[in-house]
């Protein structure tokens, strides 16, 4: 008997006396085993995956909303809940069947109804989708199981477009939450996935719980991220939100949660050394960092300011101050685009290859007509990326002889102010930065910050005639090949005229305990196929 | 006493509504904005605006605050802009872990600090009332998180005697709520008991050399008596006083302490919600922990009467 075992004992007798009654029973070993506890990279604050697009809900609704299609990992877009497609020769008329059987987790049927009111609701919010709808004629249901997308005009990415797992993905909801405005939130979380979304055990901040929906008919297929067979070997899964990454590093060890989805690097050796914990890169995709300059204000309105900023940058720098001395974690990136991802391209990247050059850096800073203003940097001091990457951006600067005005601040602070357009000395800025998921610059379909439309581009409004007109060519792009020729123009035009400066690639781990297995590398967690043992 | 009581609930009124007032105002000018949040980080400019509109965020400052207050007349603290749940469901989901941490530290404090306290004036000068007051300026000294990380390692990774985190709610049985609140309320009482301690040892020491404390020590009464009947309960107003500020400062520890513990409690909701922007539930746990204020004031004025008979309202 150990001392844990006494103070129960005691405390249950003093329980005892005050409650009046026997304390819960511990929960059987085999409820246990059914219950995957996962502490998830952030709180699930809200629950509709088009309204808010955070990552975490995109996470969450993976479990709750099946998709048409879903992305393997082979980056290709695989049948989901589509039975068949047929395409027109003109490629403008898309026919769709849904698979028999389909069932929402209320018990209604799945219909085309449904599935048109859902994929009219992403479209508006989603930037392939609103392309679609610039180019669509209707959107109907022809029967019960069978619907179609007529086109003005070909869209050879539309499978890509409703596989694709960047945010906001093409969830299919019944009809009378999917016809909810889509700047408004939904209010019922009626699923069409593997697992059902338990409302009355949400504690937002703390806690989400997830029910293995039993009429769910998966595919026959083996499970690939977000296609194929999605089989539910656990019954429960609940995610325990934890702030403190020591709280979950310990949590972990002690056998309290199962799954932990992000460890932070300084606690991954600590994991490492436990006998019970597996620890494995969790996305393969990983991340870009992201050094984003103002194009609007001096001195980065110059090309010559920014690529002088390339020529200096150390990219080794960014990426030790972000996952530290641990080599597998990072790699240089010359590009923009995912490194190992068919379309990864180094044409262009000389520039942010080889011994940084200060002299010719500072010589062309002076030829931008740079004389010592001050520059606005804004640093989220509480997201531990984009401080260490503000902290090189300082020195960097300072060392290139600029003026650097570091406003250390929150996120939701540089959330709020990098969209004025306004002066940097009147409430506007220089330079900000950010973090791209992997998966989201595999192709320049959801990639909004290498888009360079001037006034509709991302935050830092850069404008390249040169990356528009290779995104356009991509876009129509018919093969493979022509697509890597039309990323690799754009990768160079857009280092040319630095849309933005990449500050490396860089991954994170994933640790679960050792009774846990079938955990899949991906850009999110899936939990189908993952089972645990007592 | 009861006219009294019921005069200074009323008074809380233009109290709340000065706080309402300044929150409001506050959260209006400060930086920030959550519907770039909602938005997430890839959308466009044109999205955040729209989602701006449709929280009513664009509307103008009166406006807003007048709906806001209109609200609260009529008893709704509104929706949280994030989750679309209301605020007071919101609040009555963290309110449990709060208060059970805030009674598990509150009763910890007095058991332990009031005695030492007292042994400490009793004793004083010697080792021992050195010793309390070195743990004392030790327990000052040492921020929560770092107790709650030393002692999680110590007790809950090395011996395994108790869980890193997490919260039972009491109805899952006894234990399993207090085995989750023993090592917060430690780190989160530790300070209090170093306070509590001192003002006990300081007001012991004043009592223990009136006249009548020599008289009851003439009169052969023992010491436990004298120190524990007589002195103490003359000593009880500097200490109820500090238990009552502790109360309050209680609730500002416990936003450190949950998140160290992973405690579902109204500290860590305060946190989420000021980093997200979420201003009605800001707004909301402003004005509660405004009103537990107050109300902890008057506690601790009708607990003055307990102790002293000749204090009356």
């Amino acid at each position: 008997m150990d001392r844990r075992t006494v103070l129960k004992g005691l405390a249950g007798a003093g329980g005892l006396a005050l409650t009046g009654g026997l304390s819960a029973p511990a929960i059987a070993q085999g409820a246990a085993a059914r219950t995957l506890r996962f502490v998830p990279q952030a709180n699930l604050a809200n629950f509709d995956p088009i309204w808010g697009t955070q990552y975490v809900v995109r996470n969450a609704a993976a479990l709750v909303w099946d998709t048409l299609y879903g992305i393997d990992a082979q980056l290709q877009p695989q049948r989901q809940m589509v039975e068949s497609e047929e395409t027109t020769d003109d490629g403008k008329t898309w026919t769709f069947r849904l698979r028999p059987g389909l069932k929402f987790h209320d018990g209604e049927p799945v219909l085309s109804k449904d599935v048109v009111a859902s994929l009219s609701r992403w479209a508006a919010r989603d930037p392939m989708g609103l392309m679609i709808i610039a180019i669509q004629q209707e959107l109907t249901a022809v029967d019960d199981r069978t619907f179609k997308w007529v086109l003005k005009q070909p869209f050879p990415k539309m499978l890509y477009a409703l596989a694709k797992n960047n945010a906001p993905c093409s969830f299919i909801m019944p009809e009378r939450i999917a016809k909810t405005d889509p700047f408004k939130q939904i209010t019922e979380y009626v699923g069409s996935g593997p697992m059902k979304f338990a409302k009355s055990e949400w504690v937002p901040g703390a806690k989400s719980v997830f029910e293995k929906f039993a009429d769910y008919v998966p595919r026959q297929e083996k499970a690939s991220w977000l296609a194929g067979g999605k089989q539910m070997l656990v019954d429960r899964v609940e995610w325990i939100v934890m702030p403190d990454p020591a709280t979950a590093a310990a949590a972990l060890q002690n056998g309290e949660v199962d799954w932990w989805e992000n460890p932070i690097a300084d606690l991954v050796p600590v994991l490492k050394k436990n006998k019970n914990i597996s620890v494995d890169i969790g996305d393969p995709l990983g991340n870009i960092g992201s050094f984003r300059m103002n194009h609007l204000f001096a001195p980065f309105n110059d090309v010559r300011a920014r690529r002088a900023v390339l020529m200096a940058l150390s990219q080794e720098d960014y990426m030790r101050a972000i996952v530290g001395d641990d080599t597998a974690l990072w790699k240089p990136l010359p590009g923009f685009f995912t490194p190992d991802t068919p379309l990864y391209s180094e044409m262009g990247g000389e520039i942010l290859k080889g011994k940084r050059d200060f002299d010719a850096a500072k010589k062309l800073l002076a030829e931008s007509g740079y004389s010592g203003q001050p520059v606005t940097c804004l640093v989220a001091q509480d997201q531990p990326i984009t401080k260490a990457q503000g902290d090189v951006t300082a020195d960097l600067l300072k060392k290139l002889g600029m003026n650097v005005d570091f406003v250390a601040t929150d996120w939701g602070t540089v959330g709020s102010r990098r969209a004025a357009k306004t002066p940097p000395g009147q409430g506007g800025w220089n330079m900000f930065h950010s973090w791209h998921a992997g998966a989201d610059c595999i192709t320049p379909a959801s990639y909004t910050a290498i888009r360079a439309n001037g006034d509709k581009a991302w935050f830092g409004w850069p404008t390249s005639a040169g990356t528009e007109k290779e995104v356009t060519a991509w876009f129509d792009a018919k093969s493979l090949d022509e697509e890597k020729a039309a990323v690799g123009r754009l990768n160079k035009a857009a280092l040319d005229d630095v849309v933005y400066a990449p500050t490396g690639f860089f991954l994170t781990y994933t640790a679960w305990r050792k009774n846990v297995s079938g955990v899949a590398k991906g850009p999110l967690p899936f939990f189908w196929g993952v089972s645990k043992s007592a | 006493m009861l006219s009294y009581i019921l005069r200074r609930i009323v008074a809380t009124l233009p109290v709340m509504a000065i706080v309402a007032l300044f929150v409001f105002s506050l959260l209006y000018i400060a930086p920030g904005d959550p519907a770039v949040v909602i938005a997430g980080d890839q959308a466009s400019p044109e999205d955040v605006e729209r989602i701006r509109q449709s929280l009513g965020l664009d509307r103008p400052f009166l406006i807003q605050f007048g709906s806001w207050v209109w609200r609260i007349l009529h008893g709704d603290l509104g929706t949280s802009i994030f989750t679309n749940l209301p605020v007071s469901t919101m609040i009555g989901q963290r309110l449990g872990p709060t208060l059970s941490l805030m009674i598990v530290t509150l009763l910890l404090t007095i058991v332990v600090a009031v005695p030492l306290g007292v042994v400490a004036a009793w004793k004083a000068g010697s080792l021992i009332d050195r010793a309390i007051m070195g743990f004392a300026v030790f327990g000052f000294s040492l921020p929560v998180f770092v107790v709650g990380y030393m002692l999680a390692y110590i007790f809950a990774l090395e011996l395994e005697w108790l869980p890193v985190q997490g919260y039972t709610p009491l109805n899952e049985g006894f234990w399993p709520w207090l085995e989750n609140l023993i090592l917060p309320a430690i780190a989160l009482g530790c300070v209090y008991i170093a306070l509590v301690a001192r003002i006990t040892r300081a007001a012991m020491l004043e009592v223990l050399q009136q006249d009548y404390i020599r008289t009851a020590r003439a009169k052969g009464l023992g010491q436990g008596g004298i120190l524990f009947i007589h002195a103490l309960k003359n000593a009880a107003v500097p200490i109820v006083t500090v238990i009552g500020i502790g109360i309050a400062l209680l609730i500002g520890g416990a936003v450190v302490t949950e998140s160290v513990f992973a405690i579902p409690g109204l500290g860590r909701l305060t946190i989420d919600a000021i980093l997200r922007r979420d201003y009605p539930v800001i707004q909301g746990i402003v004005l509660l922990f405004s009103f537990v204020y107050v109300l902890v004031n008057l506690m601790i004025d009708v607990t003055y009467t307990l102790v002293d008979p000749r204090i009356r309202y």
